[in-house]
């Protein structure tokens, strides 16, 4: 299972390297967006991906055998990272917008550089 | 806790200003807070100089399990310049910064810089670093882009997709070394490096992918490229106040990085670090010379300070890495001053290429001797702080038996020189070229609270020359204190809790 998600994981970073490096700014945004899904399922491959009891202590018992349950610290780090990425998304597709109302154009290599 | 104060006192502006209606209290508040976080700061200093350091177990859970705030000496003394040059960008941008964008909620957006900035100072676990990081960059995006001109939204795509980029390589690194060591806590996974021993080469990869993160932030030599093309395009104020605050974040987080966890295996690291610091001093200094954009040369220059700074850690002693600390502080004062005066020269004469610019000096003395002080300092002439940080940086250099990156520092140190004589004469004192079309004869802008911040500055910048014994001396220990990591341990995940 982690070889698969490993492997997946490689093909998204390599779909998003290939989208960030195109001239549409569509697909550089499409890019970043798969990279930053594809980084937060790194995180949760971190945790170990086995079939595996609640992150809870059951009731009355005081502690728990580590091996008998799943890792909820990657889930909850994923959960931050994914609202983080939310947030950019939605700010990044507003910047989209007004790029396009702005200049009229969805080509990078049209426009002048601003590095000259 | 008066640790968690540099966190709070901006969140709770942005909480104020949400709820107040009225502009001109807004922009008063804005000032208000920006002492409280000075005195917030220096009061932390003061505390931590006293006491060692400051723990703060948030949420009161244990160390390795919680998230801990961690503030050092290094720490307190970033926390008190950035104060310090936020209060100056805070008070000059209540008279630079148009209407409508302090409308639009400007102030609201600094001060959430300003969250993020502080937050990742005192940040003692890795991922709230990298979440302290995001605020900050969200921050940044939104003020880079504001106000949605072309030129603007060129520089700002670069700076998004950069930055974004550097965010996964950290947080790529940080989930697989959350993978090999099953912990976040910044000193225990330090403790846990040190036992791996041997094992530390399959932790690399994680520390690769940091180091690029880091790098780019930092804007060091191979990643540079977006600070150049996006540092000079939104309003002068925001650029001041992205050249004091944000690339030296990275650094902060790259010495820390380095004197948690990258000296274990330091044969293979410091090559690395001290070849990216040399590359971008250099590659710095003379891709500035080639330009003629006013922020744009001193867009360069900042990677090539950024350079001295990661040489003087490369010597990873506790002379050089005070010299890098001392000069983290003088340069963000120095930088966000000239930034400062850019602004000013931009909203009297409307460009900032320097070729149809001229005879400021005589105009507005005032402004000529401001940034006389700020641009010597930063090419380094002796009694000014710039001096004092290169000066320590060099001696270190030497000290350490690495003589041929402290020449190369002297060398770029007279290149410095260059870049700032070409924009000491060609704007402020040849005359102004006849056909420059329409030059104001008189200032209608009121430009007095621009010149007292500004002014503050440069007599900081003096200062921090002339009285630069006591400050290299506490940096000097803020430096011995990061090379005892076994005294980091203790504060954060032993008893030692006052």
């Amino acid at each position: 299972m982690e070889l698969v998600l490993a492997i997946f994981i490689g093909l998204l970073y390599a779909c998003g390297v290939y989208l960030v490096l195109r001239r549409s700014i569509i697909k550089v945004i499409l890019g970043v967006f798969v990279l930053s899904n594809a980084t937060n399922l790194i995180i949760f491959l971190a945790g170990g991906i086995r079939r595996s009891g609640k992150g809870f202590i059951p009731e009355g018992a005081e502690t728990i055998d580590p091996a008998l349950i799943s890792d909820p610290l990657p889930q909850a780090l994923i959960l931050t990272a994914v609202v983080i990425s939310l947030g950019i998304s939605a700010y990044i597709l507003a910047l989209k917008f007004r790029y396009f109302e702005v200049t009229g154009t969805h080509d990078l290599d049209q426009l002048s550089k601003t590095d000259d | 806790m008066i640790i968690l104060a540099p966190v709070l006192l901006p969140l709770f502006y942005i909480v104020l200003s949400l709820v107040t209606r009225s502009k001109s209290l807004k922009q008063a508040l804005a000032v208000v807070f920006s002492f409280l976080n000075l005195a917030a700061a220096v009061t932390l200093l003061w505390l931590v100089d006293h006491n060692e350091m400051l723990v703060s177990h948030v949420g009161s859970w244990p160390a390795p399990y919680g998230i801990v705030m961690v503030a050092d000496r290094f720490s307190a003394i970033m926390l008190v310049v950035s104060a310090l040059v936020f209060m100056a960008t805070t008070i000059y941008s209540v008279q630079a910064i148009d209407p409508v964008r302090k409308e639009n909620g400007y102030f609201l957006i600094s001060y959430g810089i300003l969250a993020g900035v502080n937050g990742s100072f005192i940040a003692g676990d890795i991922f709230n670093l990298y979440v302290w990081f995001e605020v900050m960059l969200m921050g940044s995006f939104i003020l880079v882009s504001f106000g949605g001109e072309k030129q603007q939204l060129q520089g700002a795509i670069k700076y998004l997709i950069l930055n974004l980029i550097s965010s996964f390589f950290f947080l790529a690194g940080i989930a697989i070394l959350y993978g090999k060591l099953g912990t976040l806590n910044m000193a225990d996974i330090s403790v846990k490096l040190t036992a791996a021993g041997e094992m530390m080469s399959t932790l690399n990869p994680a520390l690769v992918l940091f180091i690029v993160g880091f790098a780019i932030k930092g804007a060091l030599f191979p990643f540079f490229f977006w600070l150049p093309a996006s540092y000079h395009t939104p309003p002068p104020a925001v650029s001041a106040l992205f050249a004091g605050l944000l690339t030296k974040v990275g650094v902060y987080a790259l010495i820390r990085i380095y004197s948690l966890f990258l000296f274990q295996s330091d044969g293979f690291w410091n090559p690395l670090i001290l070849w990216l610091g040399i590359l971008s001093m250099v590659v710095g200094v003379m891709t500035a010379t080639s330009q003629y954009d006013f922020r744009k040369i001193l867009s360069f220059h900042i990677i090539s300070q950024v350079g001295y700074m990661v040489t003087g850690l490369a010597f990873f002693t506790a002379g050089g890495l005070a010299a890098a600390i001392f000069f983290l502080a003088y340069h963000m004062v120095t930088k966000t001053n000239i930034f400062l005066v850019a602004g000013w020269v931009h909203r009297e004469k409307g460009t900032l290429d320097i070729r149809s610019l001229g005879n400021i000096l005589r105009e507005n003395p005032k402004w000529g001797a401001i940034f006389f002080i700020s641009a010597f300092s930063l090419a380094g002439m002796p009694p000014l702080s710039g001096f004092a940080g290169k000066y320590h940086i060099i001696k270190a250099g030497v000290e350490a038996g690495r003589v041929v990156p402290a020449v190369v520092a002297l060398f770029v140190g007279f290149f410095t020189l260059f870049s700032m004589v070409k924009i000491w004469l060609e704007v402020f004192w040849k005359p102004a070229p006849i056909t420059g079309a329409t030059q104001k004869e008189k200032s209608l802008l009121p430009d007095n609270l621009m010149v007292i911040s500004s002014m503050f500055l440069a007599v900081l910048i003096v200062l921090m020359g002339v009285f630069a014994a006591p400050i290299v001396e506490f940096c000097n220990r803020a430096a011995v204190d990061l090379l005892d990591t076994a005294k980091y341990y203790g504060f954060v995940l032993g008893t030692v809790n006052p």
